[in-house]
């Protein structure tokens, strides 16, 4: 939504995002998508040089993004393993308590498919 | 999965011509009742509607940046971004924004947001204000230049749109004031 805003008020936006897949669905102009967790898009704490190599990724995006709504993927791979890599909040969100009832059925049902 | 040859999809590599080149799988990090409940929630449809655009006039080396993220950074002499009232109403999220100096360090800043783990950026800002990268490819070249202010606003505004008037408007005013073009957006 801000990135839109930002875009019809005429600034060039590039979204680093990691869910790409939950961005698309709102209609972002540019985005960078990577596989990084929450709140560390541009990479590991104290590691400079990780860091320039994404920024650089994503500033060329701004650069070659030619249609609205295109969505670059960044070749760059974690390198913790997704279970292990600690994101999340060290208390549980408000809106995760509220809904967590649905998300464990939500969890049951994908159970069930497998 | 191939979804290569969706008109919305382009693969950026590393290597010319490396036909394993990645898509990003957005669900990673995230556990599998969330997941589920997530992937629910998130329309199955592309985005119907038009989206804005405005073209990239210059090359980024003649460019004037600004990053904006929705982190919940505020610099140690500015409140704080309100939890407490989200914690009372858990559909609620704080409209405001804050400005951020280029020369923002950690040292500076709290951090304040509800769906993240924020000690990392309270290690270090620039795994998501990239603040001293950007300034060190304005001295490189790479960049035009990096504006004086950058800003941090909320991320959880669970079907709410006043935020846009109460921070990205004004976020907005003061990025034309110094003559920015083009912003990175961080999302937490």
């Amino acid at each position: 939504m801000a990135a839109r805003f930002l875009e019809e008020a005429g600034f060039s936006t590039v979204v680093l995002t990691p869910s790409p897949d939950f961005h698309r669905a709102v209609g972002i102009p540019r985005s960078a998508a990577i596989e990084y967790p929450y709140g560390r898009p541009v990479g590991q704490v104290g590691d400079r040089e990780g860091q320039r190599k994404v920024l650089m990724k994503t500033l060329e995006v701004l650069e070659k993004a030619k249609k609205p709504g295109e969505v670059w993927h960044l070749p760059f791979t974690w390198l913790e393993e997704p279970k292990k890599t600690d994101w999340q909040p060290p208390e549980m969100s408000p809106i995760v308590k509220f809904f967590l009832e649905d998300i464990k059925k939500a969890r049951q049902r994908e159970a069930e498919k497998i | 999965m191939t979804r290569a040859g969706d008109w919305r999809i382009k693969i950026v590599s590393t290597q010319p011509n490396d036909e394993k080149a990645k898509i990003v799988d957005g669900f990673q990090f995230i556990p599998p009742g969330l997941r589920a409940w997530i992937r629910n929630s998130i329309p199955v449809d592309d985005f119907k509607g038009t989206i804005p655009w405005t073209s990239l006039l210059k090359s980024i080396n003649r460019t004037t940046f600004a990053l904006v993220t929705s982190a919940g950074i505020s610099l140690k002499t500015d409140p704080p971004f309100d939890m407490e009232r989200e914690r009372r109403e858990f559909f609620w999220g704080d409209r405001s924004y804050r400005i951020i100096p280029r020369e923002t360090t950690e040292n500076d800043i709290e951090v304040n947001h509800l769906h993240i783990n924020t000690k990392y950026i309270r290690q270090d800002i620039n795994v998501m204000l990239p603040l001293a990268q950007m300034a060190e490819f304005e001295q490189e070249g790479i960049i035009g230049r990096l504006a004086p202010s950058s800003f941090s606003f909320y991320g959880f505004q669970w079907e709410n749109i006043d935020f846009l008037k109460k921070s990205i408007e004004p976020i907005s005013k003061k990025m034309k004031s110094e003559g920015v073009e083009a912003v990175l957006m961080t999302p937490a």
